[in-house]
């Protein structure tokens, strides 16, 4: 019993020479049945992803660094870009602004996974935020509405802005009953008494009207 | 002797005595040792430890494999450290697993809702996954002087941010059914303007010219009748410059804040005015 530890199932696995990629030798392929195989497939492809990303690391002894300190870098070059898409979208060329928020938000989620999941949060509500604020600009309510959701769903709370962009999309394509929904919950995270709170509100009765308009005319 | 005879019954009773408690306890241990291992494990096999291992053998195994075995001398460290940093993420799940369920299940087990041997196999769980843990650590410590103490925490952070990803990926997929049906809805509600644009259209270019000044003073004349019908309108409006000038060939399209007109609930409105151009009801009403 005490070897319990010590016991596993061994694998047949094949390590490619020249990538270092490590995969299930294919003679052995008919021993597994195939959820066994596709679970052992997709586990060897994340693991061979985080070999790249571990290689790629400037540290010689190739492992993560602790969560904290975080490298500056790619802080910097996120905050670079958004800055970049903030000057774009006041000059009022929201489709340029939109294009460097995928930027930048492409960066932040590339961020590797050992790196503290409040700051990738925190960057990601706001960046994904912004980008419903653009196509918000551009009239694009569907794109709106999903980057809001986003924003919300890594930031829920101080995040009034999202909440608003998001029950406006849905306002605006007439899904008045979702529209409630969204900005109740919007209501009851950011309390009533914070700004952004009234403008929810404010949103909320306009939602209310709605409902009211369609279900008269219906 | 006869001392020896007498001695012998207690003796007898004593061996049997022992004998038979020493089987019972020996069965009763027995049977005790095959239900714990009949138990069945708490988690589904751990994927990643297995992988961690199997790379760990691999080199023995490599030279059985033609050509392939004098090249590769070793699974290079890195991969092996990869596969830890995977096997403590697993880790990391499955301890929060069981740190989640542990009140449940005591409260459960409390008030009789479940077994003992479910707590039983919850408790082998709990040290299996202790001395998991402890191995991931001696196995970090063992590559890189120091990494033990930070392992877990980079684990745990790739977890979350995992989560995080994840939920994000579902949002956006969900983009594009978003999209379309959007479009559909797009494209249902303009199909509605430009029906009723061409009930509108209809009366004005069928008619003859001398009739279509008719059509106009049928409309303004309904103008001021609009009061009273008004509940008859119909939601979907649309919007045209075309009332004020009817000879008019250009028709133009829809404009927001132009002057409304609507056509009646008829099934075909466009027929009708093109049989008798003044029966042809129209509203006219100023939106906004």
């Amino acid at each position: 019993m005490a070897s319990s530890i010590d016991l596993f199932n061994q694998y047949p696995l094949v390590l490619d020479p020249s990538s270092k990629a490590i995969s299930l030798s294919p003679s052995s392929r008919n021993s597994y049945t195939a959820p066994q195989t596709a679970a052992l497939t997709t586990e060897l492809t994340s693991l061979n992803a985080l070999h790249r990303t571990l290689i790629s690391l400037d540290n010689p002894s190739s492992i993560p660094p602790p969560p904290l300190p975080i490298n500056p870098k790619r802080s910097a070059q996120i905050t670079k870009l958004r800055d970049t898409a903030n000057t774009a979208f006041r000059k009022n060329n929201h489709a340029e602004a939109a294009r460097l928020y995928t930027f930048a938000l492409e960066m932040a989620i590339s961020r590797p996974g050992w790196e503290p999941v409040t700051l990738a949060r925190d960057e990601l509500a706001g960046l994904y935020a912004n980008r419903a604020q653009a196509y918000l600009a551009m009239r694009d309510w569907v794109s709106g509405l999903v980057d809001a959701r986003c924003s919300v769903e890594c930031k829920p709370t101080a995040n009034a802005k999202a909440w608003w962009r998001g029950g406006r999309c849905l306002v605006e394509m007439g899904r008045w009953e979702e529209a409630k929904v969204f900005v109740g919950r919007g209501v009851e995270i950011e309390g009533k008494e914070s700004e952004g709170g009234k403008e929810l509100i404010a949103l909320l009765a306009e939602v209310e009207e709605g409902i009211k308009r369609s279900s008269a005319s219906a | 002797m006869v001392d020896w005879i007498t001695l012998a019954v207690p003796f007898a009773y004593l061996s049997v005595l022992i004998g038979s408690l020493a089987t019972f306890s020996s069965l009763y241990r027995k049977r005790k040792a095959r239900k714990a291992t009949s138990l069945e494990p708490w988690f589904p096999p751990h994927l990643q430890r297995d992988i961690y291992f199997s790379l760990m053998h691999l080199d023995p195994a490599a030279p059985k494999e033609k050509g392939s075995g004098e090249k590769e001398k070793k699974v290079p460290e890195s991969v092996l450290k990869a596969a830890l940093l995977r096997r403590a993420t697993e880790d990391i799940k499955r301890v929060m697993a069981l740190r989640s369920q542990k009140q449940a299940l005591a409260m459960l087990l409390q008030r009789g809702s479940v077994g003992d041997d479910l707590w039983q196999r919850f408790l082998r769980a709990e040290k299996e996954m202790e001395e998991e843990v402890r191995d991931v650590v001696t196995e970090a410590n063992a590559y890189v002087a120091g990494w033990g103490q930070t392992i877990f925490q980079s684990a745990n952070e790739m977890v979350n941010n995992a989560l995080i990803r994840e939920r994000i990926e579902k949002h956006q997929k969900k983009a594009d059914e978003e999209k379309e049906w959007w479009e559909k809805k797009k494209a249902s509600i303009q199909e509605g303007f430009m029906k009723e644009l061409d009930a509108e259209k209809g009366g004005p270019t069928t008619t003859s010219p001398a009739a279509a000044p008719a059509v106009a003073a049928a409309v303004v004349g309904a103008e001021a009748k609009t009061v009273e019908p008004a509940t008859t309108t119909t939601t979907t409006t649309t919007t045209t410059t075309t009332t004020t000038a009817p000879p008019a060939p250009t028709v133009t399209e829809s404009d927001e804040d132009a002057v409304l007109v609507e056509a009646d609930d008829q099934p075909t409105p466009a027929a009708a005015a093109q049989k008798s151009p003044v029966g042809g009801k129209k509203k006219k009403k100023g939106k906004k």
